[in-house]
């Protein structure tokens, strides 16, 4: 990958290369004009030069050489920098400014001696062996009446010229110097400012990319780069818009999945859990982000769910099931299971929605147990009365011993039928009461409705053989409804009674326990067994059908217990191990 | 292959987990049986157990499988060896759950003995190691399966407290010596799915450090 250079450093060292390049140009083309026309100056300057000599040389012009000549010659030289050569047509030296002519040899064959041969005026600039240094020559023919008679040589060196030159070559330099500088600053302002609205976009791009989708990029002066600012001001905008709503209806969804009292999971095809809503993680204890993308055998270890689930990935039409999660208190769970899939119909998973329904279960089950438990005691003393009532009429009306004892149990048995229907209009009297808010509660020192209790249980007590053992604070004081809560309390101190071993104590206990004021009967009875005591309070529940009987009793008692409770705010709980004993509390809210 | 042997093994893990909670549920429907004494539960927990038998054979086939067909090394390896014998644990205690349930039918027929020995404290125990043991296995817990090795001696400590008091109570009761003896038994059986479940959490502690963890301080029997 080629290395990435900032824009900036891609335009200016063009611009630099540019700038130098054309300067340096110029500076050559003015330099070799300059040098021409330096050239041809000189020249014309030599060629004048000549003329002089011609004149002054005039008549005395000889044929060879003339020490004369060579003399006045000699005595020019000093005057002009130049070196003069005066010259036969055939080349010999006829006199020279600086040489001895003798010595020199014949110079027909120098280029401008050539030229000036012809009658015309020669030049060359040429290397002088005699004066070591790099020359300009200039021949001219003297001419009398159309005939060349000699040649008059003017030599100067060139480095005369070019010394001249020297300065304005330097000075060239030296401005172009500083106009490259200036021209580079100028032109790295100017990369600069091509520059500036690009890295500002990349800045702005920057931060939308990180997010940052309220930023808007500043509008530059120039129309291709506001035209661009603007189109990605308004794609922000637009992009900004619709993370909101994507990010609403998520929140949205996420609130109606909250909500829901329903348990949802939400599993990928390969059983992974994508989605558990607060009412699943309730259900089977778990945290959605440790099942997260975890399969659902870990994540919830239930067979019959993890089943459903395979078995809603499986199924192409949406299923149903009743589950049941086999715990302390089993669960009855409906479940919905279908498959889910994506826009183009492929299957991306299941949704399998639980409906905990075990309440519903659990009401149904009372209501059903309520009608068969309550044809089933009223029936029992029916039969009774009806089958001695029968016996009487068939004759035993007329033994006189057998007939008072048949009496004595039909009116045992009318007499529990009443007590059993009492009961009930109790029951639904005080049903009634608590729905339309009927129940007067006043404050009653519970040490009062205890000395009521004990007057109404007292000979009961005794007859059992079974000590009573009070323990009350005088202070508590409570808003209840004396009556009810004196019955409620019989009716558990009779329940005590029926299932204590002669010559054991019941211990009936008042005490303020934070913001309730709890009222127990504890005895050291037969206990009821476990699974009993979450229905013990229901109508006609009975733990030992046989048993209870014997001992008498509606079979309603803790239901008004409860019902009474309620009544007052307040509940009812039973503690039980087989064996050693229960304990009924009242809990009341404190006045 | 790499990515196949990790999927084969992701798909073992759901197999194991998927058997361990089948037998999991197995063992609380039969102390849920012996609880109420219902013999209707019991005979569902036996004619369950064919399903974990099955379920064993097929996950051990699995686990040789894949030895055979990607020869894995380290972890993997580790993983797949203590998948075997868990599976080997997890299915004895399913045949426990049904030695439970056959109890509970005895127990069911004969009249209810009050015994003051709480033995459901010993049920819950046994329970909450075998979850706690394949907690561990799920969430790769060594802290877990750690506990679930101490919580073993508690067990073992409540079945020899329960001999002792045996031994009493047919001294005292010599006429109910056979339900006695059930209800002995339904101690041992739990005390026996507690140390498969030790067992178990020591394939755990074995797959995550490589350590072997067994016969180290006390003696398991």
């Amino acid at each position: 990958m080629a290395k990435r250079h900032r824009l900036l450093w891609q335009l200016y060292p063009s611009y630099l290369i540019i700038i130098i390049a054309s300067m340096a140009a110029m500076t050559w083309y003015a330099a070799r004009v300059l040098t021409e026309h330096s050239r041809v100056k000189a020249l014309s300057e030599l060629k004048a030069q000549a003329y002089l000599v011609e004149k002054i040389v005039g008549p005395r012009l000889t044929d060879s050489y003339s020490p004369p000549l060579d003399e006045l010659l000699k005595n020019l030289a000093p005057k002009t920098s130049s070196r003069i050569t005066l010259l036969s047509p055939t080349g010999t030296v006829i006199a020279d400014s600086h040489e001895d002519p003798v010595r020199m040899v014949n110079h027909a064959l120098r280029p401008e001696i050539k030229e000036a041969g012809h009658g015309r005026v020669g030049s060359s600039t040429r290397y002088s062996y005699t004066l070591n240094a790099e020359l300009t020559y200039l021949a001219l023919p003297i001419m009398r009446e159309g005939r060349i008679v000699g040649i008059v040589r003017i030599a100067e060196p060139v480095s005369k010229l070019t010394a001249s030159l020297m300065p304005i070559y330097r000075e060239f330099l030296a401005a172009g110097f500083v106009i490259v500088l200036l021209a580079a600053a100028f032109s790295l302002y100017l990369a600069h400012r091509i520059n500036k609205p690009i890295a500002e976009m990349q800045r702005g791009a920057a931060r939308f990319a990180a997010g940052d989708l309220s930023y808007r990029l500043e509008l530059s002066p120039s129309e291709e780069f506001r035209a661009l600012a603007r189109a990605m001001n308004s794609m922000a905008s637009q992009l900004h818009s619709r993370i909101h709503t994507v990010t609403q209806q998520r929140n949205e969804l996420e609130a109606v999945l909250t909500g829901m009292i329903e348990a949802v999971i939400v599993v990928d095809t390969a059983e992974r859990i994508l989605r558990t809503n607060r009412a699943a993680e309730a259900l089977f204890q778990i945290r959605h982000n440790n099942v997260k993308n975890r399969s659902v055998q870990e994540a919830i270890r239930n067979t019959d769910v993890n089943r459903f689930v395979a078995d809603a990935l499986a199924s192409e039409n949406p299923i149903e099931r009743d589950i049941v999660v086999v715990g302390d208190s089993d669960i009855f769970l409906q479940a919905h299971g279908a498959r889910l899939r994506d826009a183009q119909g492929n299957s991306i998973g299941a949704l399998v929605v639980l409906n905990d329904v075990t309440r519903l279960k659990a009401l149904q089950k009372i209501r059903r147990d309520f009608v068969a438990n309550v044809s089933h005691e009223l029936k029992t003393p029916i039969t009774s009365i009806k089958g001695f009532l029968e016996t009487l009429e068939e004759g035993a009306i007329d033994d006189p011993v057998n007939a008072r004892h048949f009496l004595t149990i039909i009116m045992r048995h009318t007499d529990r039928l009443i007590s059993i229907i009492e009961d009930l209009l109790s029951l639904s009297r005080i049903e009634q009461d608590t729905e339309k808010g009927g129940i007067v509660l006043e404050e009653v020192p519970i040490r009062d409705v205890f000395d009521s209790v004990d007057k109404e249980v007292r000979s009961r007590a005794k007859h059992h053989g079974i000590t009573l053992d009070y323990e009350v604070d005088d202070s508590i004081v409570a808003r209840i409804n004396p009556l009810l809560l004196e019955q409620a309390i019989v009716n558990l101190v009779d329940n005590a009674l029926k299932y204590s071993e002669p010559d054991s104590t019941v211990q009936i206990v008042s005490q303020r326990n934070g913001s309730e004021i709890l009222i127990s009967v504890k005895d050291r009875g037969s206990g009821i067994p476990k699974e009993h005591l979450a229905r013990i309070f229901e109508r006609f529940y009975r733990v030992d059908k046989a048993r209870s009987r014997k001992v008498g009793g509606t079979g309603l008692g803790l239901a008004i217990v409860k019902h009474i409770a309620n009544a007052h705010g307040g509940r009812v709980e039973v503690e039980s191990s087989p064996g050693k004993g229960s304990t009924f509390s009242i809990h009341l809210p404190a006045a | 292959m790499r990515v196949r042997l990790q999927n084969d093994i992701e798909r073992l893990k759901k197999r194991v987990v998927a058997l361990g909670t089948l037998v999991e549920e197995r063992v609380r429907l039969a102390v849920k049986a012996i609880e109420c004494r219902d013999a209707a539960l019991a005979e569902t927990v036996i004619a369950g157990d064919m399903e974990i038998d099955d379920l064993e054979v097929d996950l051990e086939e699995e686990c040789l499988k894949i030895l055979a067909l990607h020869q894995p090394v380290a972890y993997d390896l580790r993983y797949i060896v203590a998948v075997l014998k868990m599976n080997n644990d997890l299915e004895r205690i399913g045949d426990l759950a049904v030695n439970i349930a056959q109890r509970t039918q005895i127990i069911s027929r004969h009249p209810e003995i009050q015994v003051p020995f709480d033995y459901f404290t010993m049920a819950q125990s046994a329970q909450e190691m075998l979850k706690k043991s394949l907690d561990s296995l799920v969430n790769q817990d060594l802290n877990l399966a750690y506990e679930v090795c101490a919580q073993d001696d508690d067990v073992d400590f409540m079945k020899s407290a329960m001999q002792t008091l045996f031994g009493t109570q047919v001294r005292k009761t010599p006429d109910q010596v056979e339900p006695l003896v059930d209800l002995f038994l339904v101690s041992r059986h739990l005390e026996r799915i507690a140390d498969h479940a030790t067992n178990i959490a020591e394939d755990v502690i074995y797959m995550i450090s490589g350590q072997i963890h067994r016969h180290r301080g006390d003696d398991f029997d």
